[in-house]
């Protein structure tokens, strides 16, 4: 067994599994032997980056590994020098005290063996950036007991993503999944940069409550001539098309509800529709993670109770506070 | 902030009515009495009260005592309000300043919460059987008085009638406050509830439209006599003389126009026992003065198409149903459980009908017993005119029935008190609405939802302090829908008549008797009112667009302005001014 490669699909239930390769790939391994669909790929383990330390360099031992490693995944997937998504994964990344997701850097459509190796050691200095030095202060955490493992895994060709949450961002309520989505890939969505569709599903009898089109004025898609992902100007057709059929809509909140019930809490989840997907299969996964916003249970109705509230100064119904389809989810923590 | 206070100096008097010093004790109340202003009013906020927009006569400002004084105070203390004592008054003149009356004390504020949290379940359970009972006391009490022939009454008898009446009077509006306040709190956390489930507030007044009241009832029998009269062929007898002349016309008429006044009799047997204004002994009821009735068939005689009820009615009720489906279908299997209690809840104790309901019950017939009872006083008495008495304050009406005062000795003081009530009537128009301190917002759920104290509202009228010019007028959108026509500003129900087809309605605000215009109006636009007030309930009914909570309309339009009413917004333009 290698020492600084770990494939997602080989990584075991083990115990000390986010120690080695960090909590966010660590799930992901997890949600793949719960029969979940993710990306196929390998993680760089935080071994390798003990090994480099803090030069930037990665040593030969490692580097060995990886190219082996990215020319094996070639294979898995058909494909000469695959498009890759490079993802930090931090050892004690999101322990309770302090989420860290967001501090660290990720990159998209990574292809060939030199630009992924590259990309890795982007990941690991990125630890040292202004951004993630500040926040390893404020939660007072130095970076020798947070090594950086790094997720190389396939950049599913996108025809759509986007989030999904399996309670309401904004009112904490429990009873839907909300769903976010827009065309290709799901960074601008997760930047907050583009207003995407918004649907909601009642999670008790999969009803559409409401699917609200949203005009989608960015696109994040795969540049293959700078072999990466970027923001363009949303083409015009899809500008004001609406992104997800009733099916797509049925197998995403179908996942995120899985997760909830495979963690028992609240979760959030990053999915991508492959272009090459049929009806029936699966959505892919390719990021999923705990909910630390508080949730409101559905009440049952009170007069008394609704009365004070509303009726003698206690709160304003319909007052200040914007009705919650106008307020937009974005997550300030994403990577 | 000086902007924020209207100075009260220039009500503040110790004066009444000429003739009359108000004893130690003259009027009842439960917590504050109805008085005349005084400097410390001025840290308050008091606002002028549109239910009155002629003024009140001396006999008139019972309502003050037996309304506000005694019925909002006693119910706000019965259930209890907890963040309110009831309605306080000033009088300005002949017209009244309303002022909720705040419980300052967070402590006592808890205690009542509690109080009101215990009362509330009980009062919605019991809400139909208890308002049938109501209902049956007060026709019960009613019934009682039109038993009475008070032409031939003698006078001894007419002061213990005097009192019975007056205690039918007050014992009506305890009754309407002990119903409003409790079905008003349940509305608004139903309001709470549509809120929190991300409910459109537009779509909350459709869920409960469409219920049958005793108004509509009214209205539809006045189609119905517009149509009897235009099958007999009474169209020219109407088209060539006014209101006030038709009557008579229609007997001398004699053939076709006795059968027609034969089944106006009848109709008035049935709904004459209304006033055209709410609650004020000075008016007649319909069926001692039919013309606001023969005015109203006039002018729908005049328009082209009959108003169709039911074609109406059915709207209203398919509108209901798909806001209601509409937002369910929106909401998950649980939220749907919470939704379908509440709303079993708030129809079951339909606040929205009952503000229609009740005034048939209440506010348009509660004061014709001490009407009567007074009008006979002074015919047994020997007045000069027939109204003498509706001049007279109750100790001195009390003194008159019993003998120890004569009604002579009054009557330079009557004519005085005429002259004094025409004076302030010609002087309402240029009356501050809003008197003292005024408030960023207010908390009484009546002031709110009735009267239309909205935060809007409260800005609207601190901007106009700093006089700026208005072209723009802005309120709550009452009833959706947008519509433009000339304005017709009117002060008192009894100009309805000089309405036309397809003018906009501009007034203080409208009660129940002002309904049957809006079959022929374009827009509606009111300076008071909230979304349950009766231009914003009878704008939905009939499909008029209506704004209300305006503040300033009356003020800042005129008659002949060319105005845009937009329904939707809540905005009045005027597009072309008639200046």
């Amino acid at each position: 067994m290698s020492r600084f490669v770990l494939w997602l699909d080989n990584a075991g239930d083990t115990e000390d599994l986010p120690a080695r390769i960090g909590p966010k790939l660590a799930r992901l391994a997890e949600l793949r032997s719960a029969g979940l669909t993710v990306p196929e790929g390998f993680a760089v383990t935080a071994d390798a980056h003990r090994l480099a330390g803090k030069s930037a360099s990665m040593p030969e031992e490692v580097r060995s590994e990886v190219v082996a490693a990215y020319e094996e995944l070639a294979v898995r997937c058909l494909r000469m020098n695959p498009p890759t998504a490079v993802r930090s994964s931090a050892v004690g990344e999101d322990s309770a005290d302090a989420s860290f997701a967001g501090a660290f850097e990720s990159y998209l459509g990574v292809r060939g063996p030199d630009r992924v190796i590259t990309a890795i050691q982007h990941c690991w200095a990125s630890m040292f950036t202004p951004r993630a030095t500040a926040h390893l202060l404020r939660h007072g955490r130095d970076h020798r007991d947070m090594p950086m493992a790094v997720g190389v895994l396939e950049l599913v060709a996108a025809r759509s993503s986007g989030v999904g949450f399996s309670a309401h961002p904004v009112t904490g309520r429990t009873d839907r999944v909300v769903i976010e989505a827009n065309w290709g890939f799901g960074e601008a969505v997760v930047q907050g940069h583009v207003t995407p569709d918004h649907v909601e599903v009642d999670k008790d009898d999969g009803r559409v409550l409401r699917y609200d089109v949203a005009t989608k004025q960015v696109l994040s898609a795969f540049d293959p001539e700078a072999a990466e992902v970027r923001e363009m100007p949303m083409p015009r057709q899809l500008r004001d098309r609406r992104v997800l059929d009733a099916e797509e809509i049925e197998r995403i909140a179908e996942a995120v509800c899985r997760i909830e019930r495979h963690y028992g809490a609240q979760v959030d989840v990053e999915w991508v529709i492959d272009r090459g997907r049929r009806s029936g299969e699966p959505v892919t996964i390719v990021q999923a993670r705990p909910i630390t916003t508080p949730t409101v249970e559905s009440g049952a109705w009170d007069p008394a109770e609704y009365a004070a509230r509303y009726a003698f100064g206690e709160q304003r119904a319909f007052g200040e506070q914007r009705a919650f389809g106008e307020q937009r989810a974005v997550r300030p923590d994403h990577p | 902030m000086a902007d924020s206070v209207v100075p009260v100096d220039e009500f503040v008097t110790d004066e009444w009515y000429p003739g009359f010093r108000p004893a130690y004790g003259h009027a009842p109340f439960v917590v504050e009495p109805f008085g005349t202003f005084s400097k410390e009013d001025e840290s308050r906020f008091w606002f002028l009260d549109f239910h009155w927009s002629r003024g009140l006569t001396p006999l008139g400002l019972l309502w003050n005592e037996d309304g506000y004084g005694w019925g909002t105070q006693f119910a706000a203390e019965l259930m209890p309000l907890p963040t309110g004592r009831g309605v306080a008054q000033r009088i300005a003149g002949t017209h009244t300043y309303a002022a909720s009356i705040p419980v300052n004390s967070p402590q006592e504020v808890q205690r009542r919460m509690d109080r009101m949290r215990r009362y509330l379940p009980g009062f919605l359970h019991d809400f139909e059987s208890t308002w049938a009972r109501h209902v049956a006391e007060l026709d019960e009490g009613f019934q009682y008085f039109r038993g009475i022939d008070f032409r031939s009454v003698p006078l001894e008898r007419l002061a213990p009638l005097l009192r019975e009446a007056r205690a039918y009077h007050r014992r009506a509006f305890e009754i309407h406050f002990a119903m409003m306040y409790p079905l008003l709190a349940n509305f608004r956390g139903f309001c709470g509830v549509c809120s929190e489930l991300g409910i459109d507030s537009d779509e909350i007044g459709k869920f409960l439209q469409g219920y049958d009241t005793k108004i509509a009832e009214t209205d539809r029998e006045l189609w119905r006599l517009t149509r009897a009269a235009r099958s007999a062929g009474l169209e020219t007898v109407f088209a060539a003389h006014d209101p006030e002349r038709l009557n008579a016309e229609l007997i001398a008429a004699g053939g076709a126009a006795s059968g027609w006044l034969a089944q106006l009799t009848d109709f008035l047997d049935v709904y004459g026992f209304r006033t055209e204004g709410t609650a004020d002994v000075a008016l007649p009821s319909w069926r001692e003065d039919p013309t606001p009735v023969l005015g109203t068939i006039k002018t729908f005689l005049a328009g082209e198409h009959d108003f169709d009820f039911d074609a109406a009615a059915k709207a209203l009720h398919d509108e209901r149903e798909d806001a209601i489906d509409r937002a369910r279908s929106q909401l998950t299997l649980r939220e749907q459980r919470i939704f379908d209690a509440a709303l079993a809840s708030v129809r079951a104790a339909n606040f929205r009908w009952w503000q229609d309901d009740h005034n048939f019950h209440i506010d348009l017939r509660a004061a014709l017993p001490l009407r009567w009872a007074a009008l006979a006083v002074a015919e047994r008495a020997g007045a000069q005119r027939p109204d003498d008495t509706l001049f007279l304050f109750w100790p001195e009406l009390m003194a008159v029935a019993t003998r120890q005062g004569s009604i002579a000795g009054f009557a330079s003081i009557i004519e005085a008190r005429r002259q004094y009530f025409e004076y302030w009537h010609e002087r309402r128009g240029s009356m501050p609405r809003v008197l003292g301190t005024i408030p960023e917002f207010v908390d009484d759920p009546i002031m709110v939802e009735i009267f239309g104290l909205t935060r809007d509202y409260l800005a609207v009228t601190r901007a106009a302090r700093s006089g700026a010019v208005v072209h723009r007028v802005t309120g709550i959108g009452a009833a959706k829908g947008t519509a433009r026509g000339t304005a017709r500003v009117l002060r008192d129900a009894d100009e309805l008549y000089r309405v036309l087809p397809g003018e906009v309605l501009v007034c203080e605000s409208i009660s129940p008797n002002w309904t049957p215009a809006f079959a022929r109006i374009a827009a509606c636009v009111c300076d008071g009112g909230g979304m349950m007030s009766h231009a914003a309930i009878v704008g939905r009914e009939y499909g008029v667009p209506t704004v209300t909570a305006c503040a300033l309309a009356t003020a800042v339009i005129a008659d002949g302005d060319v105005l845009e009413v937009d329904g939707d917004r809540g905005v009045v333009t005027v597009l072309r001014s008639a200046s």
